[in-house]
């Protein structure tokens, strides 16, 4: 109407929202109240993120704290005050003004609506192009509801706080973030919707797997094997670390540029990472009419790459200086956080690490523990001003929190409708906890010490630390460190020693050749043994080619457990086939890893691709990829012992003494297994036998029809070219020996007399009596007698005319 | 009488209850003395009329707490015995476990590891069969000991093997003895120069150092992870009383015949003994690709 700027919001917002950004600057700066000063506090430790390390969590939470009591304050103003506030950021309602706020008149600059100062509906807009009454710039807003209202009036404390930390703010790339994020609230509010970020920067989550899945995918993969408790710690050593990095204040690119290490694209990458970073996930925990997402839930290994050198770095020291305060039972956290780092960045720098491949799940039951625990125990420490950082973040509604319940829900359910016919969880976690406990105090143990599993010690070792093991393997593009180098060397020597056979040149060329890898086993950094193998990813399979353990660290479990790596590694790249040629030294031991001479690979997979040995037999294994092999013999004993205790458990509930069976005395020659008493009661139910796929329709239940049908069958038997053998029983006068080898004699004769006497009750009957004349037969003749031919044509025979009746299995 | 599963449990539980109150036992007479050598310390401080009485007292608490200890120690044997005689009974019954050969070398490493230690009083040499004093001419191994045994195996080869003692036959001064790789199952009986008797007792190099074989000595020993021993030069002395030896093994391999040091504890380190065929380089079963 007037004349004011020709630059309208709805047609060009960012030059409007820049007028409007002065708007906005001068309202603050006539607040010179205790709520600006509070929002200014919490904009500078804003302002710092990127300049300056998160030094002051205490700042950072005390303030979320004001910008919360801020908030509390101005919700609670009445009606009139509120909807003044609301006027200065919605435009003029009055036709054809473009007035975009109502800014309070030149007298009345020094007050404060959010204080005491209220002022009338009348009281004229101070812009000069608008000049109308309040009135009119809040015309649209008295039928909105009080919590719609009051979500504008927090959007408004946001957009004021976002103003302010921009003129804080000294990185330019933050500033523009945050300029951006200023004027996204500002058409929010004016166009009363919902602030939605949207644009070139994507939505979350931005990686798969986020960093919180891998990193529990790290536990798992790591520490499995520990005891309930250390597994315990760990995962919450991996929750710290997590709360950690949600909290962490990252660096601005402009202060990351002089890292010379980092290529053009990583700095890029590491830009729009920052962004993503400050728009989803920092801005959102001050400004929280902006939806937060968990850092650790919608990035991934990209940006953990990038950022994590520095901030293990800081957690590092935070935990040292932060030792003290954390209660004592946690302190196992803060001694565990080194190596856990250690084992993250190990597991970040690997390119084909599996916790960072998206289809890497650990097993259900893994899962659900840690879920089970997780409901039970306390929130994890955090290392960040411990309680307040924990309960603030459970107070934001994340993206991640629905994610988790609906997951957790599916599993739940899956597991119900798994188990319908099972046994109750509390009955197996009982028997789970009896067993636990009875291994503390076996008595067996007392007398000798266990017969543990194969791979049990070495399972120990591994988790002390005193053994590792690593896949080294040359390189002729990248450079190879020289511990690989030592390692592979030391290979060579335990493979030349171990395998006197093997030509040294050759070995060698193949321990050094860059297409082969090596599984090393490494004691006090020295390697005592390993699996040179190379791995046909196109054909799908691994070829072993050297396997040897020093020898004087055999016969230690060092060798199942080598392949049992192996095997994982192998399923973890997709592989699902070892194949290998065995000398006959080793044919035992690769039997005892579940590889078998009988090969279910096509020849055309392998052939041409594996070194053919002459004198070695070709062994294969066939991998199952939901099977951990490392844990394989561990979850089968743990498997069985439970069982064992099921079955106690249930023997102690339905024990009782019966009065005996007195119906046999009576003179029953026999009576229905169900009722013998007790059996039912303790949930003995008739076996339904399944009816067999194979066995034909036809046959018939009627013995009358069966006899008919061995008749004609025998008939046909007996008048084949081939039958003459066997048409009468074979007497000790033609062949004397022949009833010291034959026990069971049979012939078609005796079948003939049988069948008349109504003997043949059943097909098997029929069956069994005829295989026994083949089966004695070539029990007794060599194959290369006439005898053994008869048998064999003869039962060919046998069989055709057995399925013309419908009578053979298939 | 023989000695159940249960019966032996429950013998070695009373044993472990006894040694728990020796060691309480032993933790107050530890107090005790440190009181008597402060005051002790004192006494000779302020020349005092009374030292004679105070310190002969003081000998007598310290001889108390020394047989407390020895008492213990007793009690551990004792367990070891029992253990022992269970797994011969079992045996002689039939029923053996049939234990893997992972478990048997572990076994066969433990039962090194928790050999006694000989603990001589104030002068005493250590005795025959302690470390790497030799028994005496006479001696006869006792019933479930192990020796090492000079036997034929399938391939008719002699080998020094580690084996027990299942009786020694008087009259013809023979020992039959039972190879300890079960799956072997052989039965050796052997004359009396073809078994040697292991060390019944480990020594203490800081105290009896010279039960120990020096360095440079050509012995017999148990190459690790196998039941064989074999020609080796000692390389190193264990410095304290749980430390093993370390020896070269002759091995042909190696360039200069013999092989790295391995380790190899006191027990089964014992005097070289030249048989007809010198023994051969080390060999057992290797499993490789």
């Amino acid at each position: 109407m007037s004349g004011g700027p020709a630059i309208t919001l709805k047609s060009q917002p960012i030059d409007g929202n820049n007028s409007n950004s002065g708007n906005a600057a001068a309202q603050q700066q006539q607040s010179g109240n205790n709520a600006a000063a509070a929002a200014s506090s919490s904009s500078s430790s804003q302002a710092s993120s990127g300049t300056v390390p998160p030094a002051q969590e205490g700042t950072r939470q005390s303030s979320l704290q004001r910008i919360q009591q801020r908030k509390q304050k101005v919700f609670n103003l009445p009606e009139a005050q509120k909807l003044a506030k609301l006027s200065m950021y919605s435009a003029c309602q009055f036709e054809g003004c473009r007035c975009t706020g109502w800014k309070t008149p030149q007298e009345n600059r020094h007050r404060d609506v959010e204080s005491s100062y209220c002022p009338e509906p009348s009281e004229e807009c101070r812009n000069a192009s608008c000049r109308h009454p309040l009135r009119s710039h809040i015309s649209h807003l008295t039928e909105i509801s009080r919590t719609s209202m009051d979500d504008l009036l927090g959007a408004i404390i946001d957009m004021e706080n976002l103003f302010m930390s921009m003129q804080r703010v000294e990185d330019e790339d933050t500033k523009k973030v945050y300029l951006y994020l200023f004027r996204l609230l500002r058409q929010c509010v004016l166009t009363r919707q919902q602030a939605v970020i949207r644009g070139p920067l994507g939505d979350p989550p931005f990686e798969s797997p986020c960093i919180t899945k891998a990193v529990l995918s790290l536990v798992f993969y790591k520490y499995n094997h520990l005891n309930p408790t250390e597994l315990q710690t760990m995962t919450e050593v991996a929750k710290t670390f997590l709360n950690f990095l949600n909290h962490y204040n990252f660096e601005s690119p402009s202060a990351r540029r002089g890292d010379a290490t980092l290529t053009h694209d990583d700095a890029s990458t590491y830009k729009i990472n920052y962004t993503r970073w400050l728009v989803f996930c920092h801005v959102p925990a001050f400004c929280n009419s902006l939806r937060q997402f968990e850092t650790s839930l919608v990035f991934g290994r990209t940006l953990l790459r990038t950022v994590f050198q520095n901030m293990s770095q800081q957690l590092k020291k935070k935990c040292i200086s932060e030792r003290d305060r954390f209660p004592e039972d946690k302190r196992s956290i803060i001694t565990q956080m080194p190596k856990f780092l250690e084992a993250l960045r190990a597991e970040l720098l690997k390119d084909d690490s599996p916790i960072w491949d998206s289809t890497y799940r650990p097993p259900n039951s893994f899962v659900m523990q840690q879920r089970k625990r997780h409901q039970e125990v306390a929130p994890p420490a955090t290392i960040s001003a411990a309680g307040a950082a924990a309960t603030s973040s459970s107070k934001r509604s994340t993206v991640g929190e629905p994610a988790h319940k609906r997951v957790k829900k599916e599993v739940a359910e899956r597991v119900v409708s798994e188990n319908l016919d099972d046994l109750p969880t509390d009955v197996v976690m009982r028997a789970m906890k009896s067993v636990s406990e009875s291994k503390t105090t076996n008595k067996s143990e007392i007398l000798f010490p266990v017969n543990v599993s194969r791979d049990e010690n070495v399972k120990a070792e591994e988790q002390k630390r005193a053994i590792e093991f690593h896949v080294v393997g040359n390189s002729l593009t990248k450079s190879v460190d020289k511990q690989t180098i030592l390692w592979l060397l030391g290979l060579q020597l335990v493979f030349a020693y171990q395998l006197p056979e093997m030509p040294r040149e050759y070995i060698s060329q193949l321990v050094f050749d860059t297409k082969h890898k090596t599984l090393a086993l490494i004691k006090e950094n020295q390697p005592i043994g390993g699996i040179c193998f190379r791995p046909f990813p196109t054909q799908g399979f691994t070829e072993i080619v050297f396997c040897a353990v020093t020898m004087a660290e055999q016969v230690k479990g060092y060798g199942t457990h080598l392949m049992n790596h192996l095997k994982d590694y192998s399923i973890q790249r997709g592989i699902k086939h070892l194949l290998t040629f065995a000398d006959c030294d080793a044919i035992g031991y690769f039997k005892k890893q579940g590889f078998s001479k009988d090969i279910k690979l096509a020849r055309p997979v392998y052939a041409g691709y594996i070194k053919e040995y002459d004198s070695a037999t070709l062994m294969h294994c066939e991998l199952h990829p939901s099977i951990v092999n490392t844990q394989f013999i561990a979850v089968i004993r743990n498997q069985s012992e439970i069982l064992k205790e099921l079955i106690a458990q249930r023997h102690n509930e339905v024990q009782k003494v019966r009065t005996g069976l007195t119906c046999f005395k009576e003179g029953l020659p026999s009576i229905p297994v169900e009722s013998i008493p007790g059996l039912r009661e303790i949930g003995w139910k008739p076996q339904m036998r399944p009816v067999r796929a194979s066995r034909p329709l036809e046959e018939s239940t009627d013995p009358e029809k069966l006899a008919t049908q061995f008749a004609s069958v025998l008939q046909s038997v007996r008048q084949h070219t081939t039958a003459w053998p066997f048409l009468r029983p074979v007497t000790a006068a033609e062949v004397p020996d022949y009833y010291d080898h034959i026990k069971y004699p049979m012939d078609l004769k005796t079948m003939g007399e049988r069948l008349k006497k109504g003997y043949y009750q059943t097909r098997r009957l029929f069956m069994a009596d005829m295989a026994r004349i083949f089966s004695n037969c070539r029990f007794y003749n060599s194959p290369d007698t006439e005898y053994y031919r008869c048998a064999n044509s003869l039962e060919r025979y046998f069989q055709t005319k057995m399925r013309e009746l419908g009578l053979w299995d298939k | 009488m023989p000695l159940t599963a249960e019966s032996a449990a429950q013998q070695i539980q009373d044993r472990l209850k006894d040694i728990q109150q020796h060691i309480h036992k032993v933790d107050n007479e530890r107090r005790r003395a440190e009181n008597s050598i402060a005051s002790l310390v004192r006494a000779q401080q302020n020349p005092n009329p009374k030292l004679k009485t105070l310190l002969q007292s003081k000998i007598l608490e310290a001889t108390q707490e020394e047989a407390t200890i020895r008492a213990a120690l007793a009690k551990i044997h004792e367990i070891r015995n029992i253990r022992n005689e269970r797994r011969i009974q079992a045996r002689n019954a039939g029923n053996k476990e049939a234990i893997r050969r992972g478990a048997l070398m572990k076994m066969v490493q433990l039962s090194a590891q928790t050999l006694p230690l000989f603990v001589g009083k104030p002068g005493e040499r250590a005795p025959a069969l302690c470390g790497a004093i030799p028994a005496e001419s006479s001696y006869v191994a006792k019933v479930g000991d192990n020796v090492a045994a000079l036997a034929k195996g399938i391939d008719e080869e002699e080998n020094w093997i580690l084996a027990e003692v299942v009786q020694f036959l008087h009259r013809q001064n023979k020992y039959d003895v039972i190879d300890i790789d079960e799956e072997q199952k052989d039965r050796h009986v052997l004359s009396k120069r073809k078994v040697i008797p292991l060390p019944l007792m480990r020594a203490n190099p800081e105290t009896d150092g010279h039960a120990l074989f020096p360095k440079d000595t050509v012995v017999m020993a148990l190459y690790p992870q196998t039941t064989c021993f074999y020609k080796a030069i000692v390389h190193r002395l264990p410095q304290t009383a749980t430390e093993e030896y370390e020896v070269l093994f002759e091995d042909s391999s190696y360039l200069n015949g013999y092989a790295e040091p391995l380790p190899v504890a006191q027990r089964y380190v014992i005097a070289y003994r030249t048989t007809k065929k010198s023994a051969g380089s080390g060999s057992g079963n290797l499993s490789s690709a």
